[in-house]
């Protein structure tokens, strides 16, 4: 197989770069002609891949497990008393040997067919129980936000590693001439405590970085017009430089005739990607459904409409993000769980569930990945009285849709939700199993940098079969 | 099932039971290495090969300089032929961007095109390599290998608002032409070198240029060391001897000689080091400082001795507290980022599980990596005195197979737009071998021979055939199919001006450019979406002067968690690792930043205001400026027919379109 060697770059190279290597095997000529001119022209995956797209809604500050799906009766009855000793040791930011476990005040229940277990936290979510395949037994490496955050990401406990949505645009490129293959929209508040290194492409090449879809004037930069300039006159400038590059080209030339697509594509966001943001279209009873206009769920439901809409078009990966700006704005919830997590849960319980009912009526769910949860859960034992601190070695995330299956409750902690006890899942076994559903095997994904062939997975992950329909 | 248990146990800290006590205090093997590990051609010692003779009058008329015998031997072997040597214009711009990173000026042009002298092309380079623009121009080459950044990254991305001496130290450095291998002793070691020479703790800073982990709360002290351990070894492998040291740190390295026990030796040098900022503010402005801190101090202390009997509720309040007063300190005082040796709190390096600090294996005192030493070379203990000095004396020793040839080629590879091994920081087995060995270890051996001095090595590849050659063939499709990637060098390599190339290009055709040196970074105004990204928006405060915003692109601040999209999108590294060579990417949002941009549409402003005269005046100094040239027939008639036009718009317009044209990103 041929290996993508980063640093060998000229104008020839450039054509064959485009490929990213890998995808060499099982190329039409079509597809090869177009990678020459566009690097983000769609490619073939690995194999038949059962998924086109993924939906991450990154829960960012780590949700409890035990206040949404990781139901621990024991802990009420511990409430106040010192962990056990047979559950073991595990390392805090800041519980120690004087804190006490703490209760939740949630209420579980079983929903839907499956009669998965979901809290009162999230009685939106609780609606779509069918369709939820929860892990109850995720763990990562790290105890510190942003750690935790890149290992999320990126599958590395530290900055400078592409994250899973540019491996997959490497991996796949994009359907779309118009739209960016990769978005991340962050939450208004700021950003979360890894900040731009968890979401961009790290060595790899520069067009596998995301299109920052931001809150504000500008949603996505540059992409309107300069003050006072019609979008005639752009025409025109545009026009004037191609025919100047015309002018001046020596014969057929590569790297210059994909600098002129680039251009067109540009052209073509600027006069599309509006429509994409304006949500006025949308029938009133969409709106309703993902909260749009309601003081609470307008901005997340916003942005999980907008993901829909991205997908629709073929965006291949999209990056909701709630929660940002410092723990009282995200699910770090060190101090009053009980404030903390209804606050989040009032801004995106109803958005979440109504992202992935809407996928489902669209018949794009068995299509789309959507992933929710953070970079960790929240401790058994209690922080300031009332809060919970940071955990990372046993917590609950979940997937819907891209061939996972639904109503599962997928492996579990010990008794108190301190520790994966039953079938543990690493962030690089979800990496593994995520790409996977989408046609990419975890090897294959690979780019030589600085002497190691990277992976998402760094090592071997598992791809979870069980999980998967 | 067995291999995730033992993963799981490895996750949650529970080695021990799992491997048995490690033996922590046993002593790592020295390591063998087999004659095969050592034959790789990169530990081989260089050769001393002649440059090959040529006979024949066509090989005497384009030979100049010893690589051009060389690469036309390399070529003739291929039966390929050299393009013929590029014109004057084209030569002047290429020289000047490949010096200086920016454009020459239409006078400049002019005075080199109507030079009859017979050694006008030497004075040329002569010219721009004794130029100060030169320093800024490759010092940006280095800093990109030694991953230079004015923020710490991670979560609070605090500023390291006295970097910037660190970057003018290269710059300088460069400019002095200081010898290569004193350079690379003074980062290592400036510290042990001389301690009372400001200059060289400047220089020793290189040991903290890597990104640092400081978490709020934050108590894994042994994990933090174990990060900066690795960060201070990781480069030197990387930077100074292209090997990838950094693989070998959880295990033996996978395709290289590089034992687990090398890594961990080679972080040995760095057990003493210790941060030191070194304070250069005056007394006043210390004293103030110290009097906006004391009454924090004192009552930290107070907080934090309080908090060994807090109650869970108390303990919340201290902390929030602790946070409060974390908000107050006042900014740092001005320093000198250096390193020390502090024998007191040297760092026992241990051999680590999977590079986990909690799995501490077997010690190790301090070596260089063994498949460059004799088996059975002895480690030095780790309380060595001045270690970091020894580690550089063995790295620039003239023998040392790798240092001199990994630069010689990064050289190289700036000049050429493709290195002959062309990852820089990888001469091992994955890394790809040199297209030419003989000419690297000849022009390692001259580096090393002329005192490791990095103008004369830039001279005798700019006066050679193979680097005036034009970027296109005559025989181009031919040859395309014979060394699709020009290995070979029978023309020279086009390459598109980088992200600050063309930013600083912009302002000098604008006539904008602040051409001041030095000093601290300037902070320009930016979207507040963009400072959104920020965990502390509030460290991003632009300069006031607003004369500072137009400064070269190398004086402006580089932040590791916001690195400006003008930068982003056209390939400048993150700062998190290792840059050894930029990637050249080409889509649609460099097309969006250069078209709806503010940078390019201010300077477009600019440069359309600048132009005088009638219309086809304007026009034609406009081309010149921008690229180097008058227009051709057709450029000048497509532009003039746009220019037709009353819209008041249509003049920045034009000269935004000469800012996204070929003619202006490309270098010929």
């Amino acid at each position: 197989m041929n290996e993508h060697i980063r640093y060998a770059r000229n104008r020839r190279e450039f054509l064959t770069n485009c490929f990213c290597g890998f995808g060499a095997m099982g190329f039409g000529s079509l597809l090869a002609a177009e990678a020459t001119r566009n690097p983000l022209a769609a490619k073939a995956p690995h194999f038949p891949a059962h998924a086109k797209a993924m939906i991450f809604l990154f829960q960012a500050g780590g949700p409890s497990h035990l206040e949404t799906f990781d139901p621990k009766p024991l802990l009420n009855q511990l409430h106040g008393q010192k962990r056990p000793e047979t559950f073991g040791k595990v390392e805090y930011q800041n519980v120690n040997a004087n804190s006490r476990i703490l209760g939740t005040k949630r209420t579980f229940a079983r929903y839907g067919k499956s009669g998965l277990e979901v809290s009162d936290l999230l009685p939106h979510q609780a609606q779509i129980a069918d369709d939820l395949c929860v892990i109850r037994s995720m763990y990562g490496d790290m105890v510190v936000h942003s750690a935790a955050q890149y290992q999320l990401m990126s599958g590395r406990i530290i900055p400078g590693f592409p994250s899973m949505g540019s491996w997959v645009t490497y991996g796949l490129g994009t359907v779309s001439d118009s739209l960016p293959a990769y978005v991340v929209m962050p939450d208004p508040n700021g950003t979360p405590e890894a900040g731009q290194p968890m979401y961009t492409n790290g060595f790899l090449p520069a067009v596998y970085q995301p299109a920052m879809f931001r809150a504000g004037k500008r949603p996505v930069l540059n992409m309107e017009l300069p003050k006072g300039i019609t979008m005639d006159r752009r025409r025109k400038t545009i026009d004037l430089i191609r025919q100047l590059n015309e002018a001046n080209l020596l014969g057929e030339d590569a790297e210059f005739s994909a600098r002129m697509s680039a251009y067109d594509t540009a052209f073509k966001m600027q006069t599309q990607a509006p429509e994409v943001f304006d949500l006025s279209k949308e029938p009133q009873e969409t709106l309703d459904m993902y909260g749009v206009g309601k003081a609470d769920t307008d901005d997340y439901g916003r942005r999980c409409l907008l993901a829909r809409r991205l997908v629709e078009k073929g965006v291949r990966f999209v990056c909701v993000v709630a929660g940002g700006g410092g723990a009282e704005t995200e699910w770090d919830a060190h101090s009053d769980i009980e404030k903390n997590h209804l606050r989040m849960a009032r801004l995106t319980d109803q958005p979440t569930a109504a992202l992935v009912k809407d996928l489902k009526r669209r018949g794009l769910l068995d299509e789309t990945i959507v992933l929710w949860g953070g970079e960790f859960g929240r401790s058994p034992e209690s922080e300031k009285g009332n809060g919970r601190d940071h955990h990372n070695t046993g917590f609950t995330m979940w997937v819907a849709g891209g061939g996972f299956k639904g109503g599962v409750a997928y492996g579990a902690t010990d008794d108190i939700g301190l520790k994966s006890t039953v079938n543990p899942v690493h962030f690089r076994d979800l990496h593994a199993t995520l790409i996977n559903q989408l046609g990419l095997q975890q090897d294959a994904l690979s780019y030589l940098h600085q002497g190691r062939r990277e992976r998402l997975t760094e090592v071997h992950g598992t791809v979870l079969k069980e999980l998967l329909v | 099932m067995l291999h995730r248990l033992l993963r799981n146990v490895f996750t949650f800290g529970l080695a021990t039971a799992a491997f048995g006590a490690p033996e922590v205090n046993d002593v790592a093997p020295l390591g063998a290495y087999t004659a095969a590990e050592r034959r790789h051609w990169a530990f081989q010692p260089r050769k001393d090969v002649p440059p090959p003779a040529f006979t024949d009058a066509a090989a005497k008329a384009w030979i100049r300089t010893p690589i051009d015998a060389f690469i036309l031997a390399g070529l003739r072997k291929a039966e390929l032929t050299p393009a013929p040597e590029a014109d004057r214009a084209t030569l002047i711009r290429r020289l000047t961007y490949d010096l200086h990173g920016l454009p020459p000026t239409p006078e400049e042009i002019g005075a080199f095109l109507t030079d009859k002298a017979p050694r006008a092309y030497e004075r040329l380079v002569d010219r721009l390599l004794e130029s100060p623009r030169y320093g800024e121009q490759w010092a940006r080459h280095w800093l990109d290998v030694v991953r230079f950044a004015e923020s710490d990254g991670y979560e609070y991305d605090t500023h390291r608002p006295d970097a910037y001496r660190f970057r003018d130290y290269v710059i300088a450095s460069l400019n002095e032409d200081k010898p290569y291998d004193v350079f690379l002793k003074e980062q290592l070691a400036g510290d042990e070198i001389d301690p009372k020479n400001d200059g060289l703790l400047v220089a020793s800073g290189f040991n903290r240029l890597g990104p640092l982990r400081k978490n709020a709360g934050n108590q894994e002290v042994a994990s933090s060391r174990t990060e900066v351990l690795t960060e201070m070894a990781n480069i030197v492998g990387a930077a100074m001897l292209g090997m990838t040291m950094g693989c070998a740190r959880c295990h033996d390295h996978k395709f290289d000689p590089i034992r687990q026990s090398d890594y961990y030796r080679l972080q040995g040098f760095f057990a003493q080091t210790q941060a030191n900022d070194v304070i250069v503010a005056t007394a006043e402005e210390q004293a103030k400082y110290k009097a906006a801190m004391e009454p924090l101090e004192a009552e930290m202390r107070k907080l934090r001795f309080s908090m060994r009997r807090a109650s869970e509720e108390e303990k919340g309040k201290i902390l929030t507290r602790l946070e409060e007063i974390d908000g107050q300190v006042p900014p740092p005082l001005t320093a000198m980022y250096a390193v020390k040796n502090d024998p007191k709190e040297m760092t026992q390096i241990h051999m680590l599980q999977r590079g986990d600090y909690r799995n501490k294996g077997p010690r190790v005192g301090m070596r260089a990596p063994g498949v460059l030493l004799p088996d059975g070379t002895a480690e030095m203990p780790l309380d060595t005195a001045k270690p970091r000095l020894r580690l550089a004396e063995w790295i620039t020793e003239p023998s040392n197979p790798l240092t001199a040839r990994v630069m010689v080629n990064r050289i190289w590879g700036y000049h050429f737009g493709r290195a002959m091994v062309s990852t820089p920081n990888d001469f091992g087995k994955m890394g790809t071998r040199p297209a030419n060995p003989e000419l690297l270890d000849w022009l390692a051996n001259e580096f090393v021979k002329s005192g490791w001095k990095m103008k004369p090595l830039h001279r005798t590849i700019l006066l050679s055939s193979a680097y005036r050659q034009a970027s296109q063939s005559p025989n181009e499709k031919a040859y395309a199919v014979k060394d699709s990637e020009n290995k070979l060098l029978w023309r020279a390599n086009r390459r598109r001006l980088e992200a600050e190339e063309i930013r600083d290009t912009m302002l000098a055709v604008s006539g904008r450019l602040n051409a001041k040196a030095g000093g601290p970074s300037v902070m320009a105004p930016i979207d507040a979406e963009l400072v959104k990204d920020l965990k502390r928006p509030q460290y991003w405060s632009p300069t006031r002067d607003r004369s500072e915003h137009d400064r070269r692109t190398i004086y402006m601040i580089y932040k590791r968690n916001l690195i400006l999209p003008f930068m982003q999108v056209f390939d400048s590294p993150d700062t998190l690792l290792s840059c050894a060579r930029r990637e050249q990417s080409t889509h649609a949002p460099q097309a969006l930043e250069l078209l709806n941009g503010t940078v390019s549409n201010d300077l477009a402003a600019s440069f359309a205001k600048r132009l005088t005269g009638a219309p086809r005046e304007r026009v034609d100094s406009a081309w010149k400026l921008a690229t180097g040239r008058l227009p051709n027939e057709r450029e000048r008639a497509l532009s003039m027919q746009y220019l037709d036009d009353p819209d008041p718009a249509a003049w920045t317009e034009f000269a935004l379109s000469l800012f996204n044209s070929n003619a202006f990103l490309y270098v010929n």
